[in-house]
Parts: C-alpha cells; sequence; structure tokens
C-alpha cells in the first residue's frame, strides 16, 4: 500500500458558495502538488477546477497558494513541502474558515490571493494582463529582416537578462499593496518596465514613455519596500530590486 | 449561441499562430483563439535555440542557408520535402533578425552581434539563443508585438470541431472555458497552430496542453494524417519527469556516460559523438541500457561539471534550476541522470502535395508548426529548427493569404445548416458522456499512454505494434462509453480533459497504424524487424485517412532534386 496524504482544498463554485474539501491522495516519489490536484480531479472530482500547461514550472499558470505559501503548483513537491524553509515575513493570506486544518499533516490548497476567484482555485487574471498592457510593454521599432542585426555588448544584455526570466505567474501580486489598491500596477509589471527601460535597445522617446507611466501613482511611488514579491517570485525576478532600480534612477526628490 | 465572424481565425498563440497572428492582422480582421493565455503555450518550453545560418562566429563565417538546408535534409533521413526546408533555411537569417529587431534578447557575442552554438547533426555552430531560454524570449517577444499592434486574442476558448459546408471550411465550434458556453467563430480562413500532441505518450517532455486538439479537429473533418509514424525521442530527458534537458548542453560540451565510465557515443558516431542528430543518440542512450550499462536500468549520465560554475550559470541557467528543482541536483558538481523520452511530432495535418505551404487538402484550411507537416524535418526533425519553422512559416502563410486575398464564403443557409449540425453533435456527446456508466477518462487515458510508450517507442517490432493497434482499438471502443459530468461547463477541466482525449486517441491510433505499415527504419522510426532504410519501397511520406471501414493508408511522394539522396553516417 503506498503513503496517503490528505490535502484540504479550497472550493467556490463562483457564487459565492466557499467551502473546503478534504481528500485523501497517494502519493509516489517526486509527486508534485500539481500531480496530486491532478489526482484528485481524476478519481474524487472531475469539476474541481485549477489552471496548469507546462508542468515545468516555464509557463506561470499554476499559481496557488500552498500551505499559505504562494507557489508554483508544479514545482512544490509533496514530500518536502511540510519541511522546506518558507519565505520570510509573508502576511496573512485569508480565503475563509479553514479552522479545522491539521498543518502539521494536511496540505492547505487556495487560489492566489488579491485576485478574484472565479472558481475553485482558477483566479481573474484579467487585471493583471490590463496592467500588463498598461505599461506598453514592447518595442516599436520598425520590424526588419536584413543583416546585420542592430548590436547589443554581452555586459548590456546581462542588465536585462534577470528580468526577461518574469513568466507571468502573478505571484508577486500577493503583495500588501496589491492587497490594499486594486489600481496598483504590481510588481511584475513595473519589472517588465525595468526590462524595456534598461534595455539598450530602445529608443530615449519609449524609455521616456515608459517612466512616465510608472512613475506616477499606482506604480512605483506606490510600493511600500516589503521586497515580498522578491521572496515569492519563483524565477529569481526580483521584481522589488527592478522598482527600486527605476525608484533611483527616475524619481530624484525622495 | 454566439456566433463571432472574421476574416481568418487561428487556432493556437504559440509561436507559429502569434507570427501568422501578427502578419495578418495588419489587414484582415483576424482572430486567435487559444486554450490557454498566450504565453503558456508550449513555445516557450524550448531551451536551446533557433537556426540561422548568420555566421556571426569566425569558425562558422563559410555557413550558408543551402548548407543548413543540406543538414536539415540528412537530418531528416532524405523524407523531407526539399524545396520546403530550401525556404526555410534561406528565410532563417531574415527571421532571427526580425525577431532581434522586436526585441528579442537574444544572448551575445564580445562582437555585439547574436550568439550561436554548436547543436547536433549541424556543419556548423549556427543555433542562436537566449541562454538556455530561447522559446520562452521569443515567446514573450512576439506576444509583445502583438499587443502592440491590437491583435485580437480570444483567450481560454477550447477548439472542439472545424465546420465545413460546400467541402469548404467555414469556421470552427469552441467552448468559452470561463463561461462554459459554446462560442462559434464563422470565417473562411481557418488556420490551425495548435502544437504537438506528444501527451499520446506516457513519458514525454511536452507540456500536458499538448494533446493534437488541431489534429484531431482536422482529422474527423476528414483531412489526412502525414508521417505520424515519426516520433522524435529527445536523448536526454531527466529521469522521474521526463523534463527537457536542452541539447544545448551538449552543444557547450556536455558528455554521455554509461555506468562503465565510457563515452558510448563512440561506438555510433565517432565523429560527431554527443552532437549526432537525435534520433541516433536516443537509441545510443537505449542500447546501454538495454545491454545493462544503465543506471538503475533506466538511464545514463549527463556531464557538466568539467564546464566550470561560471559557464553553467551563464549559459545553461534553466538547465541548473530544473535539476536542483526537479531532481535534486546541483549540475555543477554532480551528474545528470537522462534518459530519451517523446519530444516532437514530426508527422502532422498533412499539406497538399505542391499546394501553398501550409494548404490541406480541405479548401480556406491551412496548418503551420507541430501539428503541421509541411514536410521541412521528415523523419527526424535537428533541434534548433522547430522554433525556425514556426516562425517562418507564420510569416509565410500570412502574406501568402494576405496576397491571395479574401474569399467567399459558401451561401448562408449553408453555414448555418453546418452550425447547427456542429453545434448538435457536442451537446449529444455531452449528453452521452454524462449518462454513459463506463470508465474514467483518467483509465483510457493512462492505458493510452502505457501502450503507446511500450508498444511505439525508440525501438518498435510487429507484435508489439500490432498490440498497441488493437489496444488502442479497444480503447476507443471503451471511450464510446466513458463517464464524466458535464453539466456545468464552466472552468470544467474535467470537460476539456475528456475533449483532449477523443483527440488524441485519434492521433494514438494513426501513429500505431502508421508505424505498422512502415516495414523500414528511417530518422526515428526504428524497426528491429526491418533495421535497414528501404528507399525502394518507402522513400515516400505516409497519409491516413479515416474510412468507415477503418484507417487507410496511402502513399505521398517525396520532393526531391536538390540534394541527392545518400547513406546518413556521422
Amino acid at each position: 500500500m503506498s503513503e496517503k496524504i490528505k490535502f484540504l482544498v479550497y472550493r467556490n463554485s463562483g457564487n459565492g458558495d466557499i467551502q473546503y474539501e478534504r481528500y485523501e491522495v497517494p502519493i509516489f516519489r517526486g509527486m508534485s502538488v500539481l500531480e496530486a490536484l491532478f489526482y484528485i480531479q481524476d478519481y474524487f472530482d472531475s469539476t474541481l477546477a485549477f489552471r496548469y500547461a507546462c508542468r515545468g514550472a516555464i509557463c506561470g499558470s499554476c499559481g496557488l497558494t500552498i500551505d499559505k505559501v504562494p507557489l508554483l503548483a508544479c514545482r512544490a513537491q509533496v514530500s518536502t513541502i511540510k519541511t522546506v524553509k518558507k519565505p520570510i515575513n509573508l502576511p496573512e493570506f485569508n480565503f475563509g474558515d479553514h479552522s479545522d486544518w491539521d498543518k502539521d499533516n494536511e496540505i492547505l490548497i487556495e487560489p492566489l490571493p488579491n485576485m478574484e476567484v472565479l472558481k475553485d482555485l482558477v483566479v481573474d487574471m484579467d487585471p493583471f494582463w490590463r496592467f500588463y498592457r498598461e505599461i506598453e510593454p514592447y518595442f516599436e521599432k520598425d520590424l526588419i529582416d536584413v543583416a546585420p542585426e542592430s548590436k547589443q555588448s554581452p555586459e548590456q544584455m546581462k542588465v536585462i537578462e534577470r528580468l526577461v526570466y518574469c513568466i507571468l505567474c502573478g505571484l508577486c501580486w500577493s503583495c500588501p499593496v496589491s492587497k490594499k489598491n486594486p489600481n496598483y500596477l504590481g510588481p511584475a509589471q513595473l519589472a517588465k518596465a525595468d526590462r524595456f527601460i534598461n534595455d539598450s535597445r530602445i529608443n530615449k522617446a519609449k524609455r521616456e514613455t515608459i517612466v512616465s507611466r510608472v512613475i506616477k501613482q499606482d506604480a512605483v511611488p506606490a510600493c511600500e519596500k516589503f521586497f515580498m514579491c522578491n521572496r515569492v517570485c519563483p524565477k529569481g525576478v526580483m521584481p522589488g530590486t527592478a522598482i527600486k532600480d527605476i525608484r533611483d534612477k527616475w524619481i530624484s526628490d525622495e | 449561441m454566439k456566433i463571432e465572424e472574421f476574416d481568418v481565425i487561428i487556432v493556437g498563440a504559440g509561436l507559429s499562430g502569434l507570427r501568422a497572428g501578427l502578419e495578418l492582422s495588419s489587414k484582415w480582421n483576424t482572430a486567435i483563439i487559444s486554450k490557454v493565455y498566450p504565453v503558456r503555450s508550449h513555445s516557450g518550453a524550448a531551451q536551446g535555440g533557433i537556426n540561422a545560418a548568420l555566421g556571426n562566429l569566425e569558425v562558422s563565417k563559410d555557413d550558408t542557408p543551402k548548407g543548413h538546408a543540406f543538414d536539415t535534409v540528412k537530418g531528416s533521413d532524405y523524407l523531407a520535402d526539399q524545396n520546403v526546408v530550401m525556404f526555410m533555411c534561406e528565410e532563417a537569417p531574415k527571421i532571427v533578425i526580425e525577431f532581434e529587431s522586436m526585441g528579442a534578447p537574444f544572448s551575445r557575442l564580445e562582437s555585439g552581434l547574436i550568439a550561436q552554438r554548436p547543436f547536433g547533426g549541424a556543419g556548423f555552430p549556427r543555433t542562436c539563443y537566449a541562454g538556455d531560454r530561447t522559446g520562452h524570449t521569443l515567446l514573450h517577444t512576439l506576444y509583445e508585438q502583438c499587443i502592440r499592434n491590437n491583435v485580437a486574442f480570444f483567450d481560454e476558448y477550447f477548439l472542439i470541431d472545424l465546420i465545413k459546408a460546400n467541402e469548404k471550411i467555414v469556421g470552427i465550434i469552441t467552448l468559452d472555458i470561463p463561461k462554459g458556453e459554446f462560442v462559434i467563430f464563422r470565417a473562411p480562413y481557418v488556420i490551425l497552430a495548435t502544437g504537438g500532441f506528444g501527451r499520446i505518450f506516457k513519458h514525454s517532455t511536452n507540456a500536458l496542453i499538448n494533446t493534437g486538439d488541431g489534429n484531431g479537429a482536422a482529422f474527423r473533418a476528414g483531412v489526412p494524417m502525414q508521417d505520424c509514424e515519426f516520433v522524435q525521442f529527445h536523448p536526454t530527458t531527466l529521469y522521474g519527469t521526463n523534463i527537457l534537458i536542452t541539447e544545448g548542453a551538449r552543444g557547450e560540451g556536455g558528455l554521455l556516460y554509461n555506468t562503465e565510465g565510457d563515452r558510448f557515443m563512440s561506438k555510433t558516431a565517432p565523429k560527431a559523438m554527443e552532437l549526432a542528430p537525435r534520433d541516433i543518440v536516443a537509441r545510443a542512450i537505449d542500447i546501454e541500457v538495454i545491454e545493462g550499462r544503465g543506471f538503475e536500468n533506466a538511464y545514463v549520465h549527463l556531464d557538466v561539471t568539467h564546464l566550470g560554475a561560471e559557464k553553467i550559470k551563464e549559459r545553461l541557467p534553466g538547465i541548473r534550476e530544473i535539476s536542483i528543482n526537479f531532481a535534486g541536483l546541483d549540475p555543477i558538481d554532480e551528474l545528470i541522470p537522462v534518459q530519451p523520452g517523446q519530444h516532437y511530432s514530426m508527422g502532422g495535418i498533412a499539406t497538399k502535395y505542391k499546394g501553398d505551404f501550409g494548404e490541406t487538402d480541405l479548401s480556406g484550411l491551412y496548418v503551420i508548426g507541430e501539428c503541421s507537416c509541411l514536410s521541412v524535418h521528415g523523419a527526424n526533425r535537428l533541434g534548433g529548427n522547430s522554433l525556425l519553422e514556426t516562425s517562418v512559416f507564420g510569416r509565410a502563410i500570412g502574406r501568402n493569404l494576405l496576397k491571395k486575398g479574401l474569399i467567399q464564403l459558401p451561401p448562408l443557409d449553408e453555414i448555418k445548416k453546418a452550425e447547427v449540425n456542429a453545434l448538435n453533435v457536442i451537446e449529444n456527446l455531452l449528453k452521452q458522456w454524462e449518462n454513459n456508466s463506463g470508465k474514467k477518462p483518467v483509465e483510457i487515458r493512462d492505458a493510452m499512454g502505457e501502450t503507446m510508450n511500450r508498444n511505439v517507442g525508440v525501438f518498435r517490432k510487429q507484435e508489439e505494434l500490432e498490440k498497441a493497434y488493437e489496444d488502442l482499438k479497444k480503447l476507443q471502443k471503451e471511450f464510446l462509453n466513458v463517464h464524466v459530468r458535464t453539466t456545468d461547463l464552466k472552468f470544467n477541466y474535467g470537460v476539456l480533459r475528456t475533449l483532449e482525449l477523443r483527440n488524441m486517441l485519434d492521433i494514438a491510433e494513426v501513429t500505431a497504424y502508421a508505424a505498422l505499415w512502415r516495414k523500414e527504419s528511417r530518422g526515428a522510426h526504428y524497426r528491429w524487424d526491418y533495421p535497414k532504410r528501404d528507399d525502394g519501397n518507402f522513400l515516400s511520406h505516409s497519409l491516413v485517412y479515416r474510412t468507415k471501414d477503418g484507417l487507410e493508408l496511402k502513399k505521398k511522394d517525396v520532393i526531391l532534386g536538390i540534394f541527392e539522396v545518400k547513406e546518413r553516417v556521422y
């Protein structure tokens, strides 16, 4: 007989009807939380809703709150979830009443915080994409396809390298500022702005357009320097550091 | 029911769909439909790079598109259509430079030009890359350009079926996943760019969403599947999860060892060694395991430790992260356990013999990327050529359609009749699934993956292929009685995954059937019982159709004429 582990899973019909359901899942070596959720969907309740795509921590689909920590479900290992080091100074995320949660023995699965729940573990990412679009995150040069390409030194590339790793998973929206200010553009969006601002190939006008948007309210000045985004980011993007970079370079009178 | 009208509908928002959409939306009312948010697409998983004879390195300054084309045709074991390959390789430098002008953050040489690395089966280092996250950076860059150009996206819509009237495509029926409602998209042109179908196998590097939805829909609409017996098994997938470990790891100097500490590639490819094409390296690894020189009877070691911490962090940071997260080891100090795993589908939706690129036998229906068979990869794809194929043909097909111009839809009453019919089909199917009392989808899905893995793998033989084909026919029957709850369709992934299974069963059956027919060994299709290539009987594409009596196979000529068909030695 294989070992079984209990999962306490947030369920929400989308009509305000919230409950936590318990499932006992047989586990295997190397099983991820995402695989456990599939087991529940396959064998206990096919209507359990959660997003997924790559299962390899590169697509950004499966962000969830697992044992009160925002994580990618595909990367979270069932066997070690109770023992791995957690990011420090996380706020209390509250989704509903789960007072009977056996903290030491049950894995608690909840949606990402600070986004509206559409069904079960699926959240409304529309604001996330809307704010992403709002910073106009793109090159505006004419497309050319004739050699040679425009040049960039390895050092210039290095400046933006960390920032282009962002997978837009939304874990950083667990930021306390996102909680209290629904208009806050968000750490991922500001990191994306920093990626373009710092690209050596971008022209002055485009850079200034992006800068002028993000140095206004609900953007860089709204950041309260919790740096929680740096701690929960699964890809080492360090959005908080990117926000600081914009502030240091473009907001003088602080 | 909701009906949306467009000039052209693109299904799939990976690199193929986005590049076509970017082109077409400049002039036409264009919709891109995707079952996931575009940046979640599997193009983002490509690691190693994109091939183009840019000649940016001193050692590669004599590289040419023709050299690239030759390597591709030889790599394909001479099954690729040579005119299509030639076009792709001539477009390659242009498409990479275009990506750069879109802002793609490529890795750079000291000269400031785009960096290039060696890859399997290539005469020169011609694989352009962005660390080991090339697909991710290209996907995000292209999505950014689509945002810039206000391309119309319909995210989280699932393609159910194609709709045709008077033997022409007239649209598609989809499920709006968040709302749980059916929506019809009506258009004179439909482009399928739905990606691969690796999930028909139990062990695959593919994303969980790679379920051949376009392939299933096209096949049901009567469009044949081409060359599906050619399945690429990537030599180096992480033991356990089968997550991809890029060929770039070997391109950067990574070495393969068996339990005896031998670099066993010396036996099969003494010159190319670890950088032989994927089919050859995958077989060599499996032979080591079969003959008892594998670890735990399952894998060999990939060693990159000698590259040093700095180079690994700079060139292979994603591989390091994957190894740490999913295998608990750091490749700076430790060896990576690797085994072959399903990776890419060379075959796909058949394109018209001597038609436009991507044009199918169903008028108005075009196909691009991994769901299609154009055929540029023949019997074996070279690493770095898939990202290339997506964007080259996404752009080319977009441009070609604009040049051709819009076409008339059939009479409206014919279209409406077809739409109502499509709606009835899916509504009845869902009703049936709710009322059925048979197996759960997972049981059928697992059995499919098991038999494909066991019987249609790296090495094949008659009895095993027959077993797979019989298993799949039995599973098809069981699927008719599958049970899943379908009353509430809003974010009902249980239903979506059953619709995906409907597509996968068809393609798995086609794959086993075509593999049974091909009694030779060529590229990725290796048969113990027919170990030689047989150009006399099999230098041709396979086309599989569904008839009322079951599957039927026809041959289609390979387009030759540029490179002479020769024995393949590395």
